[in-house]
């Protein structure tokens, strides 16, 4: 133990000596997680769909009484894509080289058989495959959705229109014929003036009871047809920047960067300046090195990662967003921090003791991370072998320990499962790393 | 009492046989030389007696405190030399005073990185590193070459101490004529073989 302190304390005295490369070892990740907040963000936000109009779509359209702007509603309702207007085969031939994610395709007949409101037109759509397909099809439901909401307005005036002839009586149309109608006000007239017998008063009394009911229609219908209806409420949460899952994975990349960096550097520094031999003639065995270049990776990351959790917190309270536990958990994210430090640290160790030099093993390092962290931003249900070999280093677990930790309001079973995995993959890679220094003696 | 006794030692890298089975015996109060030229696998041979590489065959039983003195710098850059002694006599369990008395007595200079220092100074730095134990068997390897003649005359006093303490000094270098009147006896080293 005392050994693991004294090459720790060493390692600790040497990098505050460094001033420089512990400032781009915080700054240089916090640059790529903001990059890639955005990136995710926005990136995949809009994706491009192809929209095909095999029926000549007017500028404007009668739907009962009701007219449309066709591009303005098309614009209304594809807020959430970018549609782009193709022809069939360009649709067919960007939809397979990847360049929209989807194509709609409006059929020959769509209008006629819209504006005569007796069927449901249909429109035909061609989403891409592989991972994403779930989220366009989603994407494509929601731009559907928003266009029937539209059009339902048109339809239940159209129908209450009829009711309205039901009731009141006049001319009208359907499927294209023209009809006059009594209408149940004027047969109600109509019936005071004949013979008051038994037969009669049993129309009336039906009459009665129907125009009754059919004056309750409206109502009905626009609740038949938004059976329920959404209602935002005013929220006062955290915004997208100061979110979980930003906070989550900020602490998680600035902590990859360092730890794995710090380790490998270290352990293939002592390498370097030629003194693992003196240290392995009984002064430091190599599981006591890995141990303090572990030891390293988790005080380096815990202290500088405390500080990015303060500015968060400080952020939201600054900011006026309330959510989470940016200060009564931020003892047991220490825990986190440092648990997610140690376990990147021995990744770290493995690629400084399989390294020669410290240089190589800190580019090796930063070639290391990148992968280790994108595998941890891939949904594990849209690609799921990536989710494995994600489960099989520390990112992940990191990302998903710090959201608990700081954010979730029964946090123990995700803290003490991902804590489990993150203590497992510590040492795995710390005892692959002790004997990957073996041969290197001298 | 042999000090230390290696038999049948042996090291090869890959296909490559760097040293052939080799027995060295070091005595009590002796002084031995070991010579031959560049890429005779003397510092392969120091670095196993030492214990800083594993001999691929062969054992080394050494009964005694051993300091070496690797022919490339080894020690940390960016610690000044005091941090770099105190640290070492920490991990030996030495006591700091120790450390301290061998700064002085090396007259290191003090308040500057060890990577700052001169070659002589650097190399006197891993002398007094391997004397941090206060061993009976030191292990030099190339130990002059980067010294001036007052700082070799000095390291030579060293040596005769640690024998005439009833210790065992081997020294590998390629400087035959610095030997001279110095060495009890001297072993040579030829393609890996004692000859």
């Amino acid at each position: 133990m005392t050994a693991v302190w004294l090459v720790l304390r060493k390692d600790v005295r040497i990098l505050l000596r460094t001033p420089a490369l512990l400032g781009v070892l915080l700054f240089y990740p916090l640059v790529i997680a903001a990059l890639l907040g955005l990136v995710a963000g926005y990136a995949s936000s809009k994706p491009r769909v192809g929209f095909v109009d095999l029926d000549g779509l007017p500028p404007k359209l009668v739907v009962g009484n009701h007219t449309f702007n066709v591009q303005h509603t098309i614009d209304e309702v594809a807020r959430n894509v970018t549609l782009v207007r193709m022809s069939e085969d360009e649709g067919r031939r960007e939809l397979d080289d990847g360049k929209v994610v989807a194509v709609i395709t409006v059929p020959p007949g769509f209008v006629a058989t819209l504006q005569q409101m007796v069927q449901s037109p249909t429109l035909q759509v061609a989403v891409t495959r592989g991972g994403t397909a779930p989220r366009v099809r989603q994407q494509v439901d929601a731009l559907v959705y928003t266009l029937n909401r539209k059009l339902q307005r048109a339809y239940v005036d159209a129908n209450l229109t009829y009711v309205r002839l039901l009731l009141h009586g006049g001319s009208g149309k359907f499927v294209g014929r023209d009809f006059d109608l009594l209408g149940l006000d004027r047969t109600a007239k109509l019936l005071t003036q004949l013979p008051q017998e038994e037969r009669t008063q049993r129309i009336e009394h039906f009459v009665h009871d129907a125009r009754l009911a059919l004056a309750q229609t409206d109502d009905a219908l626009r609740a038949t047809a938004t059976p329920i209806k959404l209602v935002e409420q005013p929220a006062h949460g955290r915004t997208a920047a100061l979110s979980a899952e930003v906070e989550g994975y900020a602490l998680a990349l600035t902590i990859s960067f360092l730890g794995l960096v710090l380790a490998a550097g270290a352990l293939a520094g002592e390498r370097d300046e030629n003194v693992l031999g003196r240290l392995s003639r009984g002064l430091v065995s190599p599981g006591r090195l890995v141990a303090a270049k572990v030891a390293l990776a988790a005080v380096v990351s815990t202290v500088l990662g405390f500080g990015v959790a303060l500015a968060f917190a400080v952020a939201t309270v600054v900011g006026h967003a309330p959510g989470g536990e940016p200060w009564g958990r931020l003892p047991l994210l220490l825990v986190a921090l440092a648990l997610t430090g140690a376990a990147l640290g021995a990744v770290g160790s493995l690629v400084g003791a399989v390294a020669r030099e410290a240089r190589t093993a800190s580019l090796v390092a930063v070639l290391v991370v990148l992968p280790i962290v994108f595998l941890g931003l891939i949904p594990a249900e849209v690609f799921t072998a990536a989710g494995w070999v994600s489960d099989a280093l520390p990112f992940a677990h990191g990302v998903r320990l710090f959201a608990a930790t700081l954010f979730d309001f029964h946090p123990w079973g995700a803290v003490v499962r991902e804590a489990a995995w993150l203590v497992g993959i510590g040492l795995v890679f710390g005892l692959a790393a002790t004997a990957a220094v073996r041969p290197l003696r001298g | 009492m042999t000090l230390l006794a290696a038999r049948g030692v042996t090291r090869t890298y890959g296909s490559r046989i760097a040293l052939h089975p080799v027995d060295v015996d070091l005595e009590p109060g002796e002084v031995v030389a070991l010579v031959g030229p560049n890429g005779a696998g003397k510092s392969t041979l120091l670095a196993i007696l030492a214990g800083a590489l594993e001999p691929t065959a062969g054992t080394v039983d050494n009964v005694e405190r051993t300091g070496w003195v690797p022919q490339r710098s080894a020690h940390y850059g960016r610690l000044t030399a005091r941090e770099n002694l105190h640290l070492f006599a920490s991990l030996e369990r030495a006591p700091a005073a120790r450390a301290d008395d061998l700064h002085d007595r090396f007259e290191l200079p003090d308040g500057l990185r060890a990577a700052a220092l001169s070659v002589g100074n650097r190399q006197r730095l891993d002398l007094a590193i391997s004397l941090v134990a206060d061993p009976r068997i030191l292990l030099l390897d190339e130990p002059t070459s980067s010294l001036d003649p007052d700082q070799r005359a000095r390291l030579w006093e060293i040596a005769r101490d640690v024998r005439d303490d009833g210790g065992a000094v081997l020294v590998a270098t390629h400087h035959w004529e610095e030997l001279e009147g110095r060495a009890d006896r001297t072993l040579e080293l030829r393609e890996g073989r004692l000859t």
